[in-house]
């Protein structure tokens, strides 16, 4: 491989996957593929797109947060709740964002102040927020939470989560534009060189002058905020929140995007760029499922060994390096 | 008759020749100091000894016998074992695990001997005359003893000839003694060393002969006792070295860093104070506390008690953030785990610093980072192609220049360098020494932190001398003398 090709597969292999799985797609979908089935790629990955690009600041820290699902569920339920009784989009807006940022505070303030393993910490909210959200769902005696559609501001909830700008989605709209503001961040911000610092060396990164303990509070709660924001746009989507199943496994997926993605886990490693295909990859999965009429039970199956392959070639990657 | 004869070796990399017709002959009993710039082909060719490496020519005997091309453990079983400068001991482990790892006694169904592993133990280490014990956990161990327990390690598999790649770098002066003491012992046993070292003072203590390589190629050889350091320093070097004495005394300004009654961890009741311009050298044993000194003044660590004033005002509250915006800097110790933030560039290693004191504007300007790169890169000499390079693609004294660009950058006043030449070669350390000079007539001040004494000679002003926590000694340049500080650092005078 000469150093030219090799270069452009360290920096960009997320995109030869990408491709490759939509080559694949295309060809399984054949005839049946229209510009909305193209278009529906963004639309099915916003949602999840948007958390990974969350996660995936974490683990450039090398940390990881597996509360993102259950916080998801939790922030949605609180906010449906509230829309409900204050018909104002604004005010869910708002509650989802504070809610995801006092939850990424949490995990934060425990694994930057008092150093205790991220892992740890947010296995333990994972458990925590998921199950406060099914009491609640419980004591309030329903199955879903799900917004009031009398309400005067239903309408236009419902028209910005399920509308369109030049065949778009405007959550994709919205995720990408997300994806642009991140991309900037982490490249040519001081805040976005300290999140590289810190997860590529910790202590050399606090004797170089970064405050080790803010820096990975910030970084949660930039998490939680993205985890608010999908909440935001599941909600004005689908209307409604199931506390059992919405959001499950959420966490495995956007740490499987941003490993996709070409993020390594060990921090200090990767782009956000990559997190765009690494998510979109992810959600062709699905589709080629449906498309080959495979049992929905294999899904999982599926993406496992798609993990897998794409943490393999990193891999070979990293050792034909050394 | 030889022990190993390693004859007409040559060795590529990518089309890069990195060992070219290299010959080395050992004896048996005899420690063989090999001695050579960084990348002039001395690791490659232990390497290709140890059977790491295969070798693209030449021959390779030992004991009369032809070693295979690249097998390891052809080389371990004729007697032949390589102690690595990161030691190889398992903290978690005890002693006598260490020791017989891989090489377990066992009985019937894999059930371990214990008992007889340890008395095993205890009769290699009472042979040694050494004060191990087999049954405490490792990891409680000082350095000194993890480098003997590695000797050991050696010994009982059997070697008849141990490399040593750079052994005494994380061990005190004292414990080098013991250490020399133990390489003495075993010489006189028929045990032979290759001993690879870039401080002259111990090749002059314990070794024979030596073998110089440079630029992957052989140059010399012949017996200690025949030869000078200047010589072997040109051998090493190539072109005419000089030992020539780069001090010039300056003109000192102002007072602008006074330490008072000063307690940390590792240290207590320390003052001195520095000038504007003036260079002032720390010295001690390892423990002494020079280290922890530089550490607490930087905010790394906490003051127990005293206090740190820059130009007159007193730094209020001890940490890092704090220190950087009083102008204080600090080149770390052990620069791959302190300093370098391997996945980054060379400019982003360098405005790192600066950034998280100077936090007006969130956005960086890659284009004004360039030219204040431009400019570091001239002044300080920095051996690099590109900017956007990895900082780890550079050799080790590049790299440190890269660090001390860094603390420039930051607009430090005074820079304390903890131990800035580690693991630089020699012609790269001679300039670092010019830059610290030409930094202090600019009017920086700088506290080096050695424990190599002619080092200090060529640059301190004034040296400090710890022992045990606290000031010795304080020796203005013209007493800075190798013996006398010795003598004030082992607590002798």
């Amino acid at each position: 491989m000469s150093a030219k090709v090799r270069k452009f597969w360290n920096l960009y292999n997320y995109i030869v996957v990408f491709v490759i799985i939509f080559a694949a797609f295309l060809i399984i979908n054949g005839k049946a593929t229209s510009w909305t089935t193209v278009t529906n790629i963004l639309l099915h990955s916003s949602i999840l797109g948007t958390i990974a690009l969350g996660q995936g600041l974490i683990v450039l820290t090398g940390d990881i947060d597996l509360s993102v699902g259950s916080s998801f569920v939790l922030a949605g339920g609180i906010a449906i709740v509230l829309f409900n009784s204050t018909n104002s989009i604004f005010l869910l807006l708002l509650c989802c964002l504070a809610l995801g940022a006092a939850f990424g505070f949490v995990n934060g303030f425990m694994v930057g102040k008092l150093k205790m393993p991220s892992f740890i910490v947010t296995l333990a909210t994972m458990l925590i927020y998921r199950s406060i959200s099914q009491y609640m769902m419980n004591e309030m005696g329903q199955t879903r939470y799900s917004i009031d559609a009398t309400l005067s501001k239903y309408r236009a909830l419902f028209n910005f989560g399920n509308g369109n700008f030049c065949t778009i989605s405007l959550l994709a709209i919205v995720w990408l534009a997300l994806a642009v503001f991140m991309i900037y961040m982490t490249t040519s911000t001081k805040f976005g060189k300290r999140i590289y610092a810190l997860g590529s060396n910790p202590k050399g990164a606090m004797l170089a002058g970064i405050n080790v303990v803010w820096t990975k509070i910030s970084v949660f709660v930039i998490c939680g905020l993205t985890v608010g924001l999908a909440t935001f746009l599941k909600i004005a989507k689908d209307t409604s929140f199931d506390p059992a199943t919405s959001g499950k496994n959420y966490e495995l997926y956007s740490i499987a995007a941003v490993v996709i993605g070409g993020i390594s886990m060990s921090g200090g490693k990767g782009k956000m760029l990559g997190i765009i295909f690494g998510t979109m990859s992810f959600t062709l999965i699905d589709k080629i499922i449906t498309a080959l009429g495979m049992n929905a039970l294999l899904n999982d199956t599926v993406k496992g060994v798609i993990l897998l392959a794409a943490v393999g070639l990193q891999m070979i990657q990293n050792r034909s390096r050394d | 008759m030889e022990l190993l004869k390693m004859e007409h070796i040559s060795k590529s990399f990518f089309g890069v020749k990195v060992l070219d017709d290299v010959s080395l002959t050992i004896r048996p009993g005899e420690v063989h100091a090999l001695l050579g710039e960084n990348g002039a082909g001395k690791s490659t060719l232990m390497n290709i000894l140890s059977g790491i490496y295969t070798r693209d020519e030449g021959t390779v005997t030992f004991n009369g016998q032809e070693l295979p091309n690249g097998s390891i453990s052809a080389a371990e079983n004729a007697g032949i074992a390589f102690v690595h400068q990161e030691l190889n001991i398992f903290n978690d482990l005890e002693v006598y695990e260490n020791l017989f790892l891989g090489k377990e006694i066992t009985a019937a169904g894999g059930r371990l001997k214990k008992k007889a592993m340890i008395r095993e133990a205890e009769e290699l280490f009472r042979e040694m005359d050494v004060p191990l014990k087999p049954r405490i956990p490792a990891g409680e161990l000082v350095t000194g003893a993890k480098q003997v327990l590695e000797i050991a390690k050696a010994l009982h598999s059997k070697a008849q000839l141990i490399i040593l790649d750079e052994p005494t770098t994380a061990l005190n002066n004292n414990e080098i003694e013991h250490f020399f003491g133990l390489i003495r012992s075993l010489k006189e046993k028929g045990t032979a060393f290759i001993f690879i070292s870039h401080k002259m003072p111990e090749i002059f203590a314990i070794a024979d002969e030596y073998t110089v390589l440079r630029n992957s190629r052989f140059i010399s050889t012949g017996f200690i006792k025949d030869t000078t350091a200047e010589a072997i320093t040109r051998d090493m070097v190539g072109e005419t070295y000089a030992n020539e004495d780069v001090y010039v005394q300056r003109e000192l300004g102002d007072e602008i860093l006074k330490v008072e009654h000063l307690t940390g961890s590792g240290f207590s009741d320390v003052s001195f104070s520095c000038r504007k311009g003036e260079i002032v050298g720390f010295t001690g044993l390892q423990g002494a506390g020079c280290s922890e000194v530089l550490q607490t003044i930087f905010g790394a660590l906490p003051i127990h008690s005293g206090k740190v004033e820059v130009g007159g005002s007193s730094m209020s509250a001890e940490t890092i953030h704090r220190a950087m915006k009083t102008g204080i800097g600090m080149i770390p110790a052990n620069r791959k785990e302190n300093s370098v933030i391997p996945d980054m560039s060379l400019l982003e290693n360098m405005y790192i610093s600066r950034h998280t004191i100077d936090t007006k504007m969130p956005h960086i300007s890659k284009k004004a980072e360039e030219k204040r790169f431009g400019d570091y890169k001239k002044t300080l000499n920095i051996k690099a192609n590109n900017s956007d390079d990895l900082i780890v693609s550079l050799s080790g004294g590049n790299q440190q220049k890269i660090i001390l660009a860094r603390w420039l950058d930051t607009d430090a006043q005074v820079l304390l360098m903890d131990n800035p030449t580690q693991g630089i070669d020699v012609g790269a350390k001679e300039e670092i020494y010019r830059l610290i000079l030409k930094l202090a007539e600019s009017g920086k001040t700088i506290i080096v932190n050695t424990l190599e004494i002619p080092e200090l000679k060529k640059i301190a002003d004034r040296c400090i001398v710890f022992y045990h926590g606290g000031i010795a000694a304080e020796l203005p340049h013209a007493q800075i003398e190798e013996n006398t500080v010795m003598m004030y650092s082992t607590g002798a005078l």
